[in-house]
């Protein structure tokens, strides 16, 4: 199973996507502690329901905890914590794809040529590989363009990319 | 404890301060301290969203500056009318997803 390491602007798109679950379900899901800390301490699963859906699937084993180990490249630019710990994880973990929607995490993993995935990328994909239906995929990135802040030019590249693979 | 400081400021912008706050009978200094404290935090949270649309900053970065919980962010992005700092370039070079 392909092994996807997420950061915090990752899970919580997929998670207002109500697309985590299945990600967890499709795919090995890693996060570092970090992360785990920074979407769902118990401060937070008390205020946010998405916080407390990543607290639940974390305990389950769905997203599975990972330190980065202790061989850390020094990064180009600065990073937060969990950011910096996914980024790392990423690079040891071989084979591995970072799932970030922010643009200087994704800046750092050009530089060590880490794959990266943005989530209406993951919600496309997820539609090729006939994971979800086509009403799921369009709804999942309309709102990303509302809720998830996606700018109109990647929402509109994402649906005419959804349209070609639904053509065949 | 509140410490003194001393500004310049244009005296139009002081009358007008010095008649508002008569004509809404609020204490000066207090008034000014709000104010300062109001325009401050405004001005702090568009710069540093600004270094954040400029890719100088993380979401997390930004949320750790701002005192804002990660899920707070796209909120406070859609109020200001702001998009995520993620290129065109960032999703035609994102990875696709293996089958197994």
């Amino acid at each position: 199973m392909a092994r996807i390491i997420a950061d915090s602007s990752s899970l919580i798109l997929l998670a207002k996507c109500s697309l985590l679950e299945m990600v967890c379900n499709l795919f090995v899901v890693i996060v570092p502690k970090a992360v785990s800390i920074e979407v769902a301490s118990k401060d937070l699963v008390r205020a946010y329901p998405d916080a407390s859906l990543i607290s639940e699937l974390t305990s389950k084993g769905a997203i599975k905890v990972q330190s980065p180990g202790s061989e850390r490249p020094s990064l180009p630019l600065s990073l937060h914590k969990g950011e910096e710990e996914a980024l790392l994880l990423a690079i040891n973990l071989d084979g591995s794809i970072l799932a970030t929607d922010d643009g200087k995490a994704i800046k750092a993993a050009r530089f060590f040529n880490v794959p990266f995935i943005i989530t209406p990328k993951i919600v496309v994909e997820l539609f090729r590989l006939q994971k979800i239906s086509f009403k799921k995929a369009r709804e999942s990135i309309e709102k990303l363009g509302k809720i998830g802040r996606y700018s109109p030019e990647i929402i509109a590249d994402a649906l005419i990319s959804l349209m070609e693979k639904e053509d065949g | 404890m509140a410490k003194p400081t001393t500004i310049r400021i244009p005296e139009k912008l002081l009358n007008e301060i010095n008649e508002f706050v008569q004509e809404l009978k609020l204490d000066r200094s207090a008034y000014l301290r709000e104010v300062l404290q109001k325009g401050f935090s405004a001005d702090k949270q568009d710069r540093i969203l600004l270094k954040y649309v400029r890719k100088e900053l993380t979401q997390m970065e930004v949320c750790k500056e701002l005192n804002w919980a990660p899920w707070e962010f796209l909120d406070q992005l859609k109020s200001r009318n702001l998009h995520l700092n993620v290129e065109l370039e960032d999703w035609l070079d994102a990875a696709d997803l293996p089958s197994r």
